[in-house]
């Protein structure tokens, strides 16, 4: 990692293969640039402020490299030789260069992929403004489409692609899940009529959730049925289209993130759905509420909302009761950087998680400037750069140590896992917690309902 | 002496302002000959406040991690860019306003300006040579213009005082860094404060449709997905 990348100066002979690669490299930069991004690329003054923001080069202070101005310089060099004509001309003064040997794009995808977690805490701290997870995320698009990716990230990308999940969840397993779960909470709640209907029209909410709630851990779903059925809700899942995980966000294809949003928007549309809800997922959240509408090039005609805000509203319009005095413990809250920084919800799970639980601390810093939880931006299909990663946790281990608190809540499978791998790693006392996990702890049954829930 | 000053103070003067004008209508039109983003969702936020929250946050040094931490490394960035500013508005008062140098106020006020200015200059040069991860991404053009600018605050000051003395080389050397930089801005890192209020709009813009960076009490429940 350490070292820059060696570049082919202007005037250098390319070999052949590089030579492909180089003009690949200059027609993906032409095609995919925005005006945002042309601007983030020339208006960086190599201050150095974002590393004060930085996870990596706050963890790894020894390592300059890890400054994120150093990373996107990798890419701007690109840019410059590319397409900045002035650099064009005075390339070797201006930064210009261009990475088009195999080795330099071997390094570049360890920088991209493997030390940076495009949680945008640098961009939020540049005062120019420069958007560093911007350029990060353009770069592992066209490293992808030239197969310079990492191989956890393809397997997933791919699964996406053939089966439209990224578990390759076959339908017999989705259904067999359901069935279960259903079984479980008519056992639960003492009731024989609470269903899970999949492709029922004119509901008010399709649900979208994340593969591991069918297939590893569905608990998550279990919990948003129990709320849905207490709240009197109507609402279904798609038969296809319910992965609301977005690889193609990971990966900085745009095509696939068109693919699988859009999955879930024609489901939306096909079933009459009055409204979105995603369970709690960070990059699920951000794909579809968000970016997913610009990718597949679909304007928004209904709500888009986490099952977060949802149970915000059901609280606000007293479909649902809570009692604080079940989830006793400590707690406190990580925000999900693609939830807070890249989505906006700061307040929204604080005030449920007030509501839900008796003794709620905050952690600092906190919102748009928390942390990384280091899983995010995909790492957590990539082993190679676990080590790496669990290193430059320790500033996380760091603010979740000092709140004392029992459990740490976050609202993303992704930080969930991420969190749990550094508190394992750093020996931390702590547990790790959803926001709706603390909610179906907290409801409050009807009365003559209290059902089996002790058991 | 004063032929070449003369020469120097106007005609060179306005040519390379003209160039350096020229140089930044064409780098606006290629940067804007770019596709923008298009947003297919809904807004969740009002623009208005958070655009111009972001493009003041120089004046908001709390916004930002490295001025919370070291507010020294703010004053500096403060003093360093009122330096810039004051230097330049010199290349026009000498010859436009010289009238304004007979206030004894006003020199003094330039004078300190343009000397704390070459205090911060040269820090922050120290700074980018004695800290390894600003030294490894630092670049010829970032050496090269944070000297180009020191030498233009201590001309400055210099020129101030000699502006009626004997020392005439100093008012002429003023003039041709000044014209020099004028020529140089454009393809340098000093351009940046043409980018930053595009930057910064994009940004605000953007964090603004998502609602980022502003408190809104959520049982004001109505304000998100507005359709």
């Amino acid at each position: 990692m350490k070292g820059r990348i060696v570049s082919l100066a202007a005037g250098s002979q390319p070999d052949s293969r590089s030579a492909t690669q180089y003009r690949m490299l200059s027609r993906l930069f032409r095609e995919r640039l925005t005006r945002e991004m042309a601007f983030s690329m020339v208006s960086c003054v190599h201050c150095g402020a974002c590393a004060q923001a930085c996870h990596y080069a706050l963890a790894r202070a020894h390592d300059p490299c890890m400054t994120p101005a150093y990373k996107a310089d990798q890419i701007r060099r690109m840019f410059n030789r590319n397409m900045n004509w002035i650099c064009r001309i005075l390339s070797g003064r201006l930064n210009a260069g261009t990475s088009a040997a195999d080795a330099d794009m071997e390094r570049l995808r360890d920088i991209v992929f493997g030390a940076c977690t495009g949680c945008r805490r640098c961009t939020f701290n540049c005062p120019i403004g420069v958007d560093n997870a911007a350029l990060i995320r353009f770069t592992r698009g066209i490293l992808t489409e030239m197969g310079v990716v990492p191989e956890g990230l393809s397997n997933a990308s791919r699964n996406q692609w053939l089966s439209g999940n990224q578990m390759s969840v076959t339908e017999e397993e989705f259904f067999d899940s359901l069935d279960w779960i259903k079984a479980e909470l008519q056992y639960e709640l003492g009731v024989g009529d609470l269903d899970i209907l999949v492709d029922k029209k004119d509901c008010d909410i399709i649900y979208a959730v994340n593969p591991r709630e069918i297939k590893y851990d569905p608990h998550s779903l279990m919990n948003a049925a129990k709320l849905f059925y207490l709240a009197g809700e109507s609402w279904t899942l798609p038969r296809y289209g319910w992965d609301q995980t977005n690889f193609g966000l990971f990966s900085g294809d745009d095509r696939l993130g068109a693919f699988m949003a859009g999955n879930l928007y024609r489901a939306a549309e096909r079933l009459r759905a009055r409204r979105i809800v995603v369970s709690e997922c960070g990059h699920g959240y951000r794909s579809v509420r968000w970016e997913g509408y610009s990718w597949a090039n679909n304007q928004q005609t209904i709500p888009t909302e986490s099952v977060v805000e949802t149970v915000m509203r059901y609280l606000i319009e007293g479909r649902i009761k809570v009692d604080r005095l079940r989830n006793t413990g400590s707690v406190t809250f990580h925000d999900s950087c693609n939830v807070a920084r890249y989505g906006g919800l700061v307040e929204e799970p604080r005030w449920v998680l007030k509501q839900v639980c008796s003794d709620f601390r905050e952690m600092y810093p906190n919102g748009v400037n928390n942390f990384c939880c280091t899983g995010g931006g995909g790492l957590l299909t990539m082993p190679e750069y676990r080590p790496l990663r669990l290193e430059v946790a320790r500033i996380k281990a760091d603010q979740l140590k000092v709140t004392e608190a029992d459990t740490v809540c976050t609202m993303c499978h992704n930080c969930r896992d991420g969190l749990g791998d550094l508190i394992d790693h750093y020996q931390l006392n702590m547990k790790v917690v959803q926001v709706m996990d603390l909610v179906a702890e907290a409801l409050v049954l009807p009365p003559g309902n209290e059902g089996n829930i002790n058991e | 002496m004063s032929e070449y000053l003369r020469l120097l103070e106007h005609d060179i003067h306005i040519a390379a302002l003209s160039f350096m004008g020229l140089a930044y209508a064409i780098r606006a039109f290629w940067l804007f000959s770019f596709r923008p983003v298009t947003e297919k969702s809904l807004p969740a936020g009002h623009p208005s406040r958070t655009v111009a929250s972001s493009l003041f946050t120089v004046a908001r040094p709390w916004t930002i991690e490295k001025h919370r931490r070291t507010p020294v490394f703010y004053a500096q960035f403060v003093v360093f860019h009122i330096g810039a500013a004051a230097a330049i508005s010199l290349t026009f008062i000498i010859p436009h306003w010289p009238e304004l140098l007979a206030i004894e106020a006003v020199v003094r006020l330039m004078q300190v300006t343009l000397i704390a200015a070459f205090v911060a200059g040269m820090a922050r040069l120290y700074r980018r040579l004695s800290d390894p991860s600003l030294r490894l991404i630092s670049t010829w053009d970032d050496y090269f213009a944070l000297v180009m600018m020191n030498l233009f605050y201590v001309l400055g000051a210099w020129t101030i005082s000699n502006r009626c003395g004997a020392c005439g080389w100093i008012v002429l050397t003023f003039f041709l860094v000044a014209a020099l930089i004028h020529l140089y801005v454009p393809f340098s890192k000093i351009v940046h404060y043409l980018y930053y209020p595009f930057v910064r709009y994009y940004l605000g813009k953007a964090m603004a449709h998502r609602g980022i960076g502003r408190y809104v009490h959520p049982e004001e429940s109505s304000w998100r997905n507005k359709l």
